[in-house]
């Protein structure tokens, strides 16, 4: 494969992917407290934003809410796109209508409709049926990307594994798991980000101490999003980066030396 | 079938039927009742709200949704699929870093994002001032708050959509399946277009998926950088809820026309000989 | 292995629902209003004063209030409608009576703003911020004056305009040219009104509820209609940016803050009520959100550079028209600008 192309063409996209990125970066040293123009140069908004309580909770909650509902997510789409995959259960059609779902309906109807549910169930509003929501709308691309992978793997694997005396769970754990790995790692990837930036549903069925990051970054709009937004998000943009430096790190010290790239 | 298997399958239909099911059975109900004053709906039954939506204006919308959201997913596939190709042949231990450098842009807010897309592409902007200044415009060129725009901001919202399902097929290729390929004398395009391609069909149908699915009920994008102009099924849905028509009902017959649209396009799909194969 | 991602989820879920507030403690209210519109300072300052804690959640638009309200997901103490929102919840009922005895400051409040349509005893509701909508112009552009709606709508601004997001805003413009008032809404008078808006929509570039001031920060329009407080933050970031009521009508709207029936704790919320009608407090909003107060010892307490604002007080103080709810016409409304706008 022609790979010095592709590899072009992967860095445009990377470019293309961080140009907003490099203005929201920029932007979070603007002095003009609009940003919509450059004015000049300031680090107050990140001093700002440390003494905004309210903003701060907000991103803690966010993260919270993201790290459980990308762990659930993970649950329920591996298992489920596993057993989907193996056994054919009755009424998989309908099954496979309902997981798209959630991806189909608007958010607005999604959220009105589950609030209703939750009031039906007297479930009160907080932390537990915004995780329920976010799970619900995020676990089928966990499930579609594990579905997809599976499509692709050798069945032979498991059943040798089998004719080898491990059950179907122990043949999922030590055969499967590692050769998902990828779908599971990108579906994680996908879940997180989808939770950590979902509005509309969060509106409908968060409370007031549940309170998310979009949801108050939503609110500042009319006042202008000022750059203490940009600020936080740029902080969100550095922890992010330097978890992929950590494990790379890690990584490399847990690897012996490789033979050639070997799968 | 073995007991077990319903065991553990039992968490996943539990979630769908309560947390999936319930509500859309829910906007079901709603889609057949009556406005009420303050939003919300009066249990009385009607089909009003169907004979409403089956209008003209509400038919083109939805196609320009249709369009827009097709649009989107081809160009997210064409973009995506050389990155993706890029990841998964890529060596190992650079994978995983390859992988988040793609996601993490999405870690930001949206709106932030989206808000410093538009500071970069208005009349004053930054990639005005550049085209400007290599030369290739004289004038700066509005190209904000245009269907261009909005189909710039849905690409860039769903390109990762479509990476990733894309790399997590391509990287399940087996290497020793493509150097038979090319020992058997296929030249590069050759080798992507009879083996590659087919091999990854799962990852395309759903990266797809990923992307036209979601993109279709999407306002956001077309709302902040389409100026109001572009209007979606999704505003227009999202307008019965939050907009002075108050119209909750009405916001579910057309979800409820949406999704059995999209429903009905997915059965014609799956009868289709790519489809044979996968997972039903 | 399978065993630590379970503890870790263990572990996330014990934080959780340590998180719970559940009930509100015994003390405290719950306020439910427009997001950026009340200052953090107020809140805590009622707080440090009464001991009462302020739980405030937020919503963007009247209706978003209201779908929450009406699901009877939770139980609000305050909630801040604007005049026509506060009539449509009058009729059902939905709020309740304010003892007036324990929000004396209300004697603060202009005349001109007590007794208004949509809540005629003065029974249910304390008015809050009030504004226009109107013409705002950058004038390093746009030379000429520009007085109303047809100045704005012409040929020669194709592409240029802005507007606020919102259908019922957008017909009642196109009716006060016909000089309808923005109340009298039947399918005869949309049908009249039909092609003004036919020739004005596609001249229009923006539309945006949001923050129109951002096109127009942005250079990529000259002129516009928009909210009042959006016009004065653009005229105190850049005095080019100079707000016209239109001749051919303008309306005004209110803001108001209203206690739900079933709230836990009308008490406290009267208290609040109370609170920020103070002069001081209430001057405090107004340096937050330049609209009109209608608190007018507050206004006593302003700025000169404050009260020469334009668009917060426009010169003559007009009387202007609220909005009345409308009932199902606003489907209707809605009907017909989706129409327009997708034949664009």
């Amino acid at each position: 494969m022609p790979r010095r192309s592709l590899g072009a063409w992967t860095i445009a996209t990377l470019v293309f992917l961080y140009a907003p990125i490099a203005v929201l970066v920029l932007f979070s040293f603007n002095t003009s407290r609009l940003n919509i123009v450059w004015e000049g140069f300031t680090t107050r908004w990140y001093g700002a934003m440390w003494s905004d309580v309210v903003l701060m909770k907000a991103a803690a909650n966010s993260l919270l809410v993201a790290s459980v509902t990308t762990l659930l997510s993970v649950a329920l789409g591996t298992a489920g796109g596993w057993l989907l995959h193996r056994y054919r259960f009755p009424g998989a059609r309908l099954w496979r209508a309902l997981i798209l779902t959630p991806m189909l309906v608007p958010e607005v109807v999604m959220g009105v409709s589950l609030l209703a549910l939750f009031v039906f169930l007297r479930l009160e509003l907080g932390f537990t049926s915004l995780i329920l929501a976010h799970v619900t709308f995020c676990f089928p691309f966990v499930l579609m990307l594990v579905q997809s992978r599976l499509a692709r793997l050798d069945p032979a694997l498991e059943e040798a594994a089998m004719d080898l005396g491990a059950t179907p769970a122990i043949a999922f754990r030590r055969v499967l798991l590692p050769q998902l790995r990828p779908a599971v790692v990108s579906g994680a990837l996908l879940a997180f980000a989808l939770s950590l930036d979902e509005l509309i549903v969060s509106y409908f069925t968060a409370s007031a101490a549940s309170r998310t990051l979009p949801l108050e970054i939503f609110g500042r709009v009319r006042r202008g999003l000022d750059p203490s937004l940009n600020a936080i998000s740029t902080c969100f943009l550095l922890a992010s980066m330097m978890l992929v430096l950590g494990s790379e790190v890690l990584r490399r010290r847990s690897e012996p030396v490789a033979q050639g790239e070997k799968r | 079938m073995p007991a077990a298997a319903w065991l553990a399958a039992a968490p996943l239909f539990a979630w769908l039927a309560l947390f999936v099911a319930a509500p859309a059975l829910i906007i079901l109900a709603y889609s057949f009742a009556q406005r009420g004053t303050l939003g919300g709906v009066v249990w009385e039954f009607t089909i009003a709200n169907y004979a409403a939506a089956l209008d003209p204006t509400y038919l083109r919308v939805l196609l320009r949704s249709v369009v827009m959201a097709g649009a989107t997913a081809m160009l997210c596939l064409i973009a995506g699929y050389p990155v993706a190709l890029y990841m998964g042949r890529a060596p190992q231990r650079w994978r995983g870093t390859l992988l988040m450098l793609v996601m993490v842009p999405f870690w930001t807010s949206f709106l932030i994002r989206t808000y410093a897309w538009l500071t970069i592409l208005k009349s004053e902007g930054a990639l005005n001032g550049v085209l400007l200044a290599i030369g290739i415009i004289d004038a700066p060129v509005a190209m904000l708050y245009t269907p261009g725009a909005v189909l710039l901001g849905l690409v860039y919202t769903f390109l990762p959509f479509m990476i990733l399902p894309l790399y997590t097929s391509i990287e399940a290729l087996e290497e020793p399946m493509l150097e038979a390929a090319s020992d058997l004398g296929a030249g590069p395009w050759r080798t992507l277009r009879k083996v590659i391609l087919p091999l990854t069909m799962p990852g395309i149908v759903a990266g797809s998926l990923f992307v036209f699915v979601p993109a279709l009920g999407l306002f956001a994008v077309n709302d902040i950088l389409g100026g109001g102009t572009v209007d979606m099924i999704g505003n227009v849905i999202e307008n019965q809820f939050k907009g002075g028509a108050r119209n909750w009902p009405f916001g579910a017959a057309l979800s409820v026309l949406m999704m059995a649209v999209f429903g009905v396009a997915m059965a014609a799909a799956s009868r289709s000989s790519r489809l044979r194969g996968l997972s039903p | 292995m399978r065993l630590l991602p379970l503890t870790v989820v263990a572990v996330l879920a014990a934080m959780v629902s340590a998180c719970q507030t559940g009930a509100p403690k015994a003390d405290s209210i719950r306020l439910f209003a427009w997001s950026e519109y009340v200052p953090q300072s107020v809140i805590d300052g009622f707080t440090a004063e009464t001991g009462i804690e302020v739980s405030y959640e937020t919503y963007s638009s009247n209706e978003e209030m209201l779908s929450k309200l009406v699901s009877g997901a939770q139980r609000y103490d305050l909630i801040q409608p604007s005049d026509y929102t506060v009539q449509a919840l009058i009729r059902e009922d939905a709020l309740l009576p304010i003892d007036w005895a324990r929000v004396p400051n209300f004697a603060n409040i202009g005349a001109q703003y007590k007794n208004l349509p949509h809540d005629p005893e003065q029974r249910y509701s304390v008015p809050w911020m009030s504004g226009s909508v109107g013409i705002v112009v950058d004038t390093d552009k746009v030379r000429e004056p520009v007085r109303g709606y047809a100045d704005v709508f012409q040929e020669k601004h194709r592409g240029r305009i802005v507007v606020v997001d919102d259908s019922r805003e957008i017909v009642s413009w196109a009716m006060a040219t016909l000089g309808r008032g923005p109340n009298e809404v039947t399918p005869q008078i949309l049908a009249e009104v039909r092609p003004v808006l036919e020739r004005w929509l596609p001249l229009v570039k923006v539309y945006d509820s949001d923050s129109p001031k951002t096109a127009l920060l942005n250079g990529d329009v000259d002129l516009g209609i928009v909210w009042s407080g959006e016009a004065a933050i653009l005229h105190e970031e850049d005095p080019k940016f100079r707000y016209v009521l239109p001749v051919e009508g303008a309306h005004r709207f209110l803001d108001t803050l209203a206690i739900p029936k079933d709230a836990p704790n009308p008490h406290g919320a009267m208290k609040f009520l109370d609170y920020v009608l103070r002069p001081e407090v209430s001057a405090k909003i107004s340096e937050e959100f330049p609209y009109t107060n209608p608190n007018l010892e507050a206004r006593k307490l302003l700025s000169a550079e404050q009260l020469a604002n334009p668009a917060s007080y426009p010169p003559g103080d007009p009387q202007l028209v609220g909005f009345l709810d409308i009932g199902p016409a606003a489907v209707d409304i809605d009907k017909l600008i989706t129409n327009l706008k997708a034949a664009g």
